[in-house]
């Protein structure tokens, strides 16, 4: 079914936020936008989120295809400030990511052997993407 | 010269005058050979046009016809308002990325035109239904190929007698013709050029592209406009010296064709000068006059099935104002510059009842905000002045805000509000317009119970068009014979020959007849769901319905009830006794059955209810081994009681037989009563029994005398039931949903006191 969207994210020139389907946050001030939900984003920053952190890492001027767009929002600017989570370094939430990737990974392989053993298996997320 | 040496010297001038005239390259040009030679003398015109370029305030002839021109060159009155709101008069559907150069504006703007560009907005082709200004056409060459003209901006100063239109150049009257650039792509522009306003049916609309005459390049960075900006600026004098445009947009071959013909067929309405109706009509409180809408069938070979869904969003916008041919045409202002120079799109107000209330008042809130901030950065809204310096500031702050022009974005969003356009909301858009009744039912109870403020009671309204039957017609050709086969979206062609060949039953192997009947169930349950759901929709359809209809609505939902309940049962039509369970059984054992047995059985009535009931009662322990994973057998639990409340004690005591098994068989070995055991293990088991009792304990108790007939097997089954549950060990029995609490006054019927204590503990 579908939705109502605002037209209110079409006051360009704010700061907006886009999620991508390969999963990166980014951040910028959008600049033009067409039917496709192509992306014309200045001053991007890319945010990782790993538990209560993030990082920004600039990215200067993106440009998206839109079918790679999941979603769009205009960011509150005083909201923008509220926030429990707690920025940090570059490196270090690079780092973070890095740990959390390979947690990820570790318990991934558990669980596949575990259904191996018991005769079973599920086909990957990302197979199952292209339907 | 002798004539041999002509040629090549023609060429070489040519070359040379490249800069300056195009004709002699152009063998189609209509002056040459068309309408132009015998009507029009575009070389008058242009003297006579230059010759009003010095002569600012005087020289208002032009040529052609035009009594009406006067009052259009005079005018100027155009606000900025005014001009803004031409900003948005889009045309509907077309890609301002591709804007063509057909100037709908009247001639008072032509002048200005020299310095439009394909970003302006309302010069642009006219809609192919949309009645064209035949005033407002600036020259109307079809070759002429520069940048569109602009009207004039931002009229605080002096109007720049410069700017006006290149002389109308007769086109010809051969549609498609290929354009030919009259003024090369990045010459300066020519000085004014007087509008033809006499249209001939046959001459293709301009297409009047023309290189921008001036542009503003001012020094200090925060006064630079974009790029778009820099093409639109208008040729004013006051705006500094003039600039050669060096960025020419250029259409492609295919743009100008499309242009042409729908430039053509455009002009063939555009005798009276009539308005366009402009989908923003609301604005038009802004406007004095109807404003030109140019909307442009360009864009129809791009995106043709656009144009009907675009004519119906438009009439839900706004009926389009009627246009009195008689009033004064007002240009069309495109000119991104004003963008600029707004702080914000304050004098247009989208169309905004598409959205819900509370969105619609959040954008006005943001929108006022904005309003308010900029209004005291300026001191003025609505000040010429205070916009100049507004729009400096915010080009200080943010350089690249206007990338967009309002007229793009306007564009973008038409184009996602057309996709929510829907003939049946409920249908498409379930959760949102649930989600939102919803939370207008609060509000309206809150409201109810308190004093709380009043809230917006407008109910959201999702543009919605009217259910047009496209029957689809073939595309068909005049003097073609018969009809073109072309495969298309509406007409697909047969591209795979799939033949669905049935199996034969002997061939398959066992495992293949049991998968093949469990699909068979699948199909039985999906098909059974989707008359669940229509049944259950039928209240709300009741309530929409008119008073005649809803006794074939009535009837309607009885016979999908029946339906409903044959799926169930498995009896297929023409039959006449249901000897097996099987089929339900089979239904019974996936997860989703069970569900929608469970969403069916309000709707059954009383005999086929029960019939449901003992169904499952009998078949108990086989179901509650199949439910083992899925565990979903207790969502049945209510619905069946509701059941129970309707069953006579005759039904019930047959319940209990099926649910005990007893009386149990000779065959079945003595001690044990497996039915029974697998019915006392089970959760559903063990609360289904106990509701069973508890209603045949409600029975007995309310109305013992009707009942004596049956007390007999029901006071035997009874004892029975009780010495089994005394058997059973306690560990063995399963956690029931709810006890009921006259279980114990049930038993204390038939043990003493003593067994009852023990019943009790168990319980």
């Amino acid at each position: 079914c579908r939705y109502q969207r605002l037209s209110l994210s079409l006051s360009l020139s704010e700061k907006h936020l886009v999620l991508l389907r390969d999963g990166r946050t980014l951040i910028g001030y959008l600049r033009s936008i067409d039917q496709f939900a192509n992306l014309v984003l200045h001053q991007t920053v890319e945010r990782i989120h790993v538990g209560k952190k993030y990082g920004d890492i600039p990215r200067g001027i993106f440009v998206v295809r839109g079918e790679n767009v999941v979603l769009l929002g205009e960011i509150d600017l005083e909201k923008e400030s509220d926030t429990p989570l707690q920025q940090v370094s570059i490196e270090e939430i690079l780092e973070e990511q890095r740990v959390e990737q390979q947690a990820k990974q570790e318990s991934e392989k558990l669980k596949v052997q575990a259904l191996k053993e018991r005769g079973l298996s599920v086909p990957r997320a990302d197979t199952l993407d292209e339907y | 010269q002798s004539l041999e040496d002509c040629p090549l010297d023609e060429d070489e001038d040519t070359f040379q005058a490249l800069g300056e005239e195009d004709e002699d390259i152009d063998q189609f040009n209509d002056d040459t050979f068309g309408a132009g030679a015998v009507d029009d003398d575009w070389q008058e015109a242009h003297e006579r046009l230059a010759e009003l370029e010095d002569k600012p305030a005087a020289a208002r002839e032009q040529d052609g016809p035009g009594g009406d021109d006067t009052d259009l060159l005079g005018d100027h009155e155009d606000t900025l308002a005014e001009r803004l709101t031409r900003l948005v008069i889009d045309s509907e559907l077309e890609d301002p990325a591709i804007m063509q150069a057909v100037q709908t504006r009247t001639p008072a703007q032509q002048p200005a035109g020299l310095n439009s560009s394909i970003w302006d907005g309302s010069a642009v082709l006219r809609r192919i239904r949309g009645p064209l200004l035949t005033q407002e056409m600036p020259s109307v060459s079809v070759l002429d190929y520069a940048l569109p003209q602009r009207p004039p901006q931002a009229r605080e100063e002096e109007r720049d007698p410069s700017e006006r239109a290149l002389p109308r150049r007769s086109s010809s009257p051969v549609i498609g013709s290929p354009p030919v650039r009259a003024v090369p792509i990045g010459t300066p522009p020519k000085q004014a050029a007087v509008p033809n306003f006499n249209q001939q049916i046959l001459c293709p609309k301009p297409v009047h592209i023309r290189a921008t005459m001036q542009q503003r390049y001012p020094a200090p960075y925060g006064e630079r406009m974009s790029p778009n900006q820099l093409c639109n600026v208008p040729n004013s004098s006051l705006l500094g010296h003039p600039f050669p445009h060096s960025v020419s947009p250029v259409l492609t071959h295919l743009q100008r064709a499309q242009l042409l013909g729908g430039a053509q067929l455009s002009s063939l309405s555009s005798q009276a000068g009539r308005m366009s109706p402009s989908q923003f009509a609301r604005v038009s409180g802004l406007v004095g006059s109807p404003l030109p809408s140019v909307n442009p069938k360009l864009l129809q070979g791009r995106v043709g099935q656009m144009m009907s869904p675009a004519s119906g969003f438009r009439a839900f916008f706004g009926a389009p104002p009627a246009p009195p041919p008689s009033q004064p045409q007002h240009p069309s202002g495109p000119g991104s510059h004003l963008q600029s120079l707004r702080p914000q799109p304050q004098m247009f107000r989208p169309d905004t009842t598409h959205l819900h209330p509370q969105h619609r008042r959040l954008l006005h809130q943001r929108q006022q905000q904005n309003r308010s901030q900029h209004r005291s950065l300026n001191g003025s809204v609505g000040d010429r002045g205070g916009h100049r310096s507004s729009h400096q500031e915010q080009m200080r702050k943010d350089p690249y805000a206007n990338l967009m022009l309002q007229r793009e974005k306007d564009w973008v969003s038409k184009i996602q509000m057309m996709q929510l356009q829907s003939t049946d909301p409920y249908l498409d858009d379930y959760y949102y317009q649930n989600y939102f009744q919803k939370l207008e039912k609060l509000s309206a109870a809150e409201e109810v119970q308190g004093d709380g403020p009043k809230k917006e009671r407008t109910k959201l309204i999702t543009p919605q068009v009217a259910k047009l039957e496209h029957t689809y017609k073939p595309v068909q050709f005049e003097g073609s014979l018969g009809k073109l086969t072309v495969s298309s979206v509406n007409n697909p062609r047969k591209m795979i020959d799939a033949v669905v060949t049935s199996r034969s039953e002997d061939d398959e192997t066992k495992e293949k007849q049991v998968r093949d009947k469990r699909r068979q169930t699948l199909v039985t349950i999906e098909k059974t769901y989707s008359l669940l759901l229509d049944v259950e929709d039928y209240e709300r359809r009741y309530l929409l319905s008119l008073e005649g209809e809803r006794p074939a609505l009535m009837g309607e939902r009885k016979q999908k009830i029946c339906d409903m309940y044959d799926n169930l049962r498995g009896k297929a039509p023409g039959q006449e006794s249901r000897p097996s369970d099987d089929h339900f059984m089979q239904i019974m054992c996936i997860r989703k059955g069970k569900r929608l047995v469970a969403r069916i059985l309000p709707f059954l009535s009383s005999e086929q209810a029960a019939d449901v009931l003992m169904a499952t009662a009998r078949n108990l322990p086989f179901l509650i081994k199949k439910d083992a994973q899925d565990e979903v057998l207790p969502c049945l639990l209510r619905p069946f009681s509701h059941v129970l409340y309707h069953l006579p004690l005759g039904t019930v005591t047959s319940l209990v037989q099926q649910l005990t098994n007893l009386p149990q068989s000779a065959t079945a070995p003595a001690p044990t009563n497996l039915h029974l055991t697998a019915v006392l293990q089970n959760k559903f088991g063990l609360s289904l029994l106990y509701l069973v009792l508890s209603r045949g304990e409600e029975l007995q108790s309310s109305d013992a005398n009707t009942e004596l007939m049956q007390d007999n097997q029901w006071t035997e089954l009874m004892l029975m039931a009780t010495r089994e549950l005394l058997r059973i060990p306690q560990v063995a029995l399963a956690k029931p949903v709810s006890t009921p609490s006259n279980l114990i006054s049930l038993f204390s019927r038939y043990v003493d006191q003593q067994k009852l204590n023990l019943l009790e503990t168990k319980l």
